[in-house]
């Protein structure tokens, strides 16, 4: 692992970003946020990976985006998880899930 | 382009630069407002926020990029799933319909399949390009001669040579034939002298083993020859045979190569190829004119600067020679148009036919489709109703005439296969590369393109109008609302006038060969070929170097031939008539000036005294040859009616004299008396008026002549019984003679007349099968338009007979309305026929382009033909019972 533990694996910044949205729509500012939120700022996403995610899996039709008005009145352009994001997300928890469970039984071994 | 439905629900149309700076601008402004509720000032909260963007111009560009690419994947998947819809209902409702299905794809599948079988066809011989080096550069060069192009002599060559610098080479080359002994059985084979540079000038190179050496191409160089693939395969089994001696007229000659099967360019050019050699006396002789010349220009340089040279070759040889160059010019001509020569003309003519017939097939098509669209207009109706755009109606049903189109094309491609191979079949021999015609790649994109560009052609109009029916007139009037009306009308009597111009046009062009195959039949060739059997003999020279001992030979087979049972007359001629070996001479008659533009070119036939009778060419006047007309004695000839005609006009020809063929002392002319006229003969081909001939005894020929014909003479031999019967008896009389000379070419004179009519007749029936499947179609498509239009008129019928109108006058009102445009068709049609014709006119005899008689009888067929097409649901129509009528829908 590298030496700052907000440095993401690609893979699971995605997965992450669809689990935020599973609350509902969000815009980029509020991903970037729910993440840093519920992880007490361990994660910390940073935007140069944050937007590029974003449209990747625009274009791959795991999130769409529209635009709506924020919290503060703004325009502002939210995303939202598709079925195919839905799934998506299932697969990866379920994947992660196995190998941190596996990592942890050789980790927390009683040797 | 549509518009992805991810867009609607963006209330605006966001391009994706401002998609991009607004959502980095709004994430900026969250994260600074975000610091300053912590307590940071808000200049450092600012500053703080840029620095975890980074590079901010870098992010917008690489976002910008993705979105891009984003937006364009996306559009390109919805477009997809559109199209998949659009297919799968298509299919949906084609199968609902299996009938309407099953005959449109068979109508557009018969016009695909032919076109894509005739396209195959001139794939093959006129647009493939031809498997040599830059064919483009490559010429062949002649002699022009009373207004055509002759061969070149040896002497003219070597001038033309050594006297230009715009070819890499000239190359000459003599059709030689071979007699080829191997294994104990004597063959003849077609080959070629050629000159050392033949092989590079044509542009190929050897599969194995190597081709001429300078050396080789000279008089006494070695003996070596040079096989062709087909031989090779045919004749020595593909085994190795580089280095090995075989005999060929008697000599041993070592094969030193094995040209590639891509030389085989034609499925009968020469099968081997020996040195030519000219001797320094052949080199400087200018007279006899036998080599086909090839010539390949340099890169660059341009053709007419080769004529130039060539040109200023003939102005030298103008002045130096006047007797035998006094009119030289040299002609040049690009090898691949000779090479295809007119089967090209031939070739498109058939493609333009079967084009014709496609597009007969079309709008046979489009109607169905018309009616089909009519039967639909409710659907379409409610889906304008719900939204649907027109583009994307249009779109739909386009979608459907192309799948449709595609299914035609599948059963085109396998039409075409089969057509292809019975096309090769029946098909006369000689074409160029026909036999290399097949299905290929390129013919399958044809056959795609055509399956596609016709779907849309008949399917845009039923298409378009459909879609432009406002939705309230369909949900209203049902059935009949969206297809009564004028427009609609004219569009049907539109596709009348086309198929009855169509098929005119096609018919013309059939009945026009059609009356030149009859008129051809009834050409007297000039000779009576029933019962007769002709066969060709060659002579080596090697055993049979002099002209005592050919003559002794030729007398001996000739005496031998009237022996054998059955046999009525026999002769020998150095030739028969349509067959190869033809050859010709300038005669000169008494009193002229020796001038090259008053030579007669006359063909030439050295004979045995009996050939006259054989053949039953009439003697008309003076007399026959006989045993006097001997070596040494009075030189005597006799001449066709037509070169007595161009020789001694009004005059009585017996008594006068001409001179011809070789030269006295001091160059001076020998003369000939006539004593007697033949009738004209057919010679080359039943639809060219017989060219001058003259006949020698074969005693009294010049030595020379035995070359001019390579010592190859045929036999003719008449029989009251089977002439098929003589083929044994006459081979063995040939091997009692000569056991290494083989009899070659035999064939009954009768096969000869219908060999030389083949190529046409097999047009003939291929443009008639055309213009005959041309007119059923048009007449099932008229017999449909008019059936539909009674249909739609029924009420309006039935309103008629119930206020009195009779069935006759029913009958008579539906026929105008049919006949108008069938009569307007006609008339473009013979206006069409007119102009196009004119391409068939090399191909026609005793017959013009414009023949009335045949205008007009086609035009009547398809008046009556389209007459009793509309006749049938005319008198549907009236047989309607009005009150069934009224009530209906």
């Amino acid at each position: 692992m590298a030496d700052t533990p907000s440095e993401l694996l690609h893979g699971t910044l995605e997965t992450l970003i669809l689990k935020t949205l599973t609350g509902g729509r969000r815009h980029g500012y509020g991903i970037a946020r729910a993440i840093e939120d519920a992880t007490d700022g361990v994660v910390d996403v940073e935007e140069g990976s944050l937007y590029p995610a974003l449209y990747r899996m625009e274009r791959r039709e795991l999130v769409e985006a529209e635009w709506g008005t924020s919290e503060l009145g703004r325009r502002a352009k939210f995303y939202r998880i598709t079925p195919r994001g839905r799934r998506q997300l299932a697969a990866q928890t379920a994947e992660w899930t196995r190998f941190s469970g596996a990592i942890s039984k050789v980790l927390l071994a009683s040797s | 382009m549509p518009v992805p439905s991810r867009f609607y629900r963006w209330p605006w149309k966001v391009r994706v630069e401002d998609e991009v700076d607004e959502e980095l601008a709004f994430h900026i402004e969250m994260r600074t407002r975000e610091l300053c509720d912590r307590g940071v000032p808000e200049a450092d909260a600012r500053r703080e926020a840029h620095r975890r963007i980074g590079d901010l111009d870098r992010m917008r560009a690489s976002l910008r990029d993705m979105g891009a690419r984003r937006d364009e994947h996306i559009m390109r998947a919805q477009y997809l799933g559109e199209l998949g819809q659009d297919v799968t209902f298509a299919l949906r409702q084609l199968l609902k319909t299996p009938m309407f299905t099953a005959i449109t794809v068979l109508t557009l599948a018969l016009g695909i399949g032919g076109t894509t079988a005739i396209f195959s066809a001139v794939y093959a011989v006129v647009l493939r390009p031809l498997p040599i080096e830059r064919p483009d550069r490559l010429y062949v060069v002649g002699e022009m001669f009373q207004g055509g192009t002759s061969n070149m002599s040896v002497g003219n060559f070597t001038d033309a040579v050594e006297g230009t610098t715009a070819f890499e080479g000239l190359a000459a080359q003599q059709f030689f034939s071979f007699n080829l002994s191997e294994g104990g059985t004597a063959e003849r084979v077609v080959g070629a002298r050629v000159t050392a540079n033949f092989f590079d000038v044509i542009g190929s190179r050897p599969l194995t083993g190597r081709t001429f050496t300078a050396d080789e191409d000279t008089p006494g160089g070695a003996r070596v020859v040079v096989l062709s693939h087909r031989l090779w395969r045919q004749r020595f089994g593909g085994g190795s045979v580089v280095g090995r001696d075989i005999r060929l007229n008697g000599e041993i000659h070592r094969v030193i190569g094995i040209m590639p099967q891509s030389f085989d360019l034609r499925s009968n050019s020469e099968d081997l190829w020996t040195p030519i050699a000219f001797t320094p006396k052949q080199k400087v002789w200018h007279d006899d004119h036998y080599l086909d010349v090839y010539g390949r220009l340099k890169p660059g340089v341009t053709i007419e600067r080769a004529t130039e040279e060539l040109e200023a070759v003939a102005t030298r040889l103008r002045r130096d020679f006047p007797k035998d160059c006094g009119n030289l010019r040299y002609a040049t001509q690009p090898f691949a148009e000779q090479f295809v020569g007119d089967y090209k003309t031939r070739l498109l003519v058939l493609l333009a036919a079967v084009t014709i017939v496609l597009l007969i097939a079309c709008s046979n098509v489009a109607n169905l489709l018309l009616a089909r669209g009519a039967a639909r207009a409710r659907e379409v109706a409610i889906r304008t109703a719900i939204g649907a755009g027109r583009w994307r109606i249009v779109r739909q049903l386009l979608t459907e005439s192309v799948v449709l189109g595609l299914l035609a094309g599948t059963a085109g491609v396998a039409i075409a296969y089969w057509t292809v191979r019975a096309v090769l079949a029946w098909s006369p021999a000689g074409v160029p590369r026909l036999e290399q015609t097949r299905v290929d790649p390129v013919t399958l994109a044809f056959a795609a393109a055509l399956a596609i560009g016709s779907s849309i052609l008949c399917g845009l109009a039923p298409a378009l109008r459909l879609s432009r029916d406002e939705p309230q007139r369909g949900l209203h009037e049902g059935r009949r609302g969206a297809t009564s009306g004028g427009v609609r009308d004219r569009l049907r009597a539109g596709l009348i006038v086309a198929e009855v111009a169509l098929s005119l046009t096609l018919l013309v062009g059939a009945g026009l060969l059609i009356r030149t195959g009859i008129a051809l039949q009834a050409v007297n060739p000039g000779f009576d070929p029933a019962g007769v059997l002709s066969a060709r003999v060659a002579l080596p020279e090697s055993a049979y170097p002099e002209p005592e001992r050919i003559m002794e030979t030729f007398r001996r087979l000739t005496e031998d031939t009237q022996h054998l049972p059955g046999v009525t007359h026999a002769a020998v001629s150095s030739y028969a008539a349509l067959g190869p070996g033809i050859g010709s001479n300038g005669l000169l008659p008494e009193g002229q000036p020796f001038d090259l533009n008053n030579l007669i070119n006359s063909q030439l036939r050295m004979i045995s005294p009996d050939f006259f009778q054989t053949m039953r060419i009439p003697i008309v006047k003076g007399r026959a040859f006989d045993e006097n007309d001997r070596t040494g004695g009075q030189k005597v000839m006799i001449v066709s009616e037509a070169l007595a005609a161009r020789a001694f006009p009004g005059q009585d020809p017996i008594g006068k004299r001409i001179s011809c063929c070789e030269r006295g002392p001091n160059d001076g002319p020998v003369l000939k008396l006539i004593v007697g006229v033949a009738g004209d003969v057919h010679s080359r081909d039943l639809a060219r008026a017989p060219a001058p001939e003259f006949y020698l005894p074969i005693p009294q020929v010049p030595r020379e002549a035995w070359t001019w014909i390579q010592r190859t003479m045929y036999v003719v031999v008449r029989t009251d019984g089977d002439p098929a019967a003589l083929v044994q008896p006459l081979k063995a009389v040939v091997g009692r003679i000569d056991p290494d000379v083989p009899l070659f070419d035999v064939r009954l004179m009768d096969q000869r007349v219908q060999l030389s009519l083949a190529t046409s007749r097999f047009n003939t029936f291929l443009l008639t099968l055309l213009g005959v499947v041309g007119l059923l179609l048009a007449a099932s498509g008229i017999y449909g338009i008019v059936a539909y239009l009674v249909s739609q008129r029924t009420q309006e019928i039935g309103v008629r007979m119930a206020l009195g109108a009779t069935p006759s006058q029913v009958v008579r009102m539906v026929l105008k309305q049919a006949m108008k445009p069938v009569a307007v068709g006609a008339l473009l049609g013979i206006a069409a026929a007119l102009l196009a014709s004119r391409v068939l006119a090399a191909q026609l005899f005793a017959v013009k382009p414009t023949d009335p008689l045949t205008i007009s009888v086609v035009a009547a067929t398809l008046i009556v033909v389209a007459f009793v097409a509309s006749v049938v649901p005319a008198r549907r129509a009236a047989a309607v019972d009005p009150t069934r009528a009224l009530s209906a829908d």
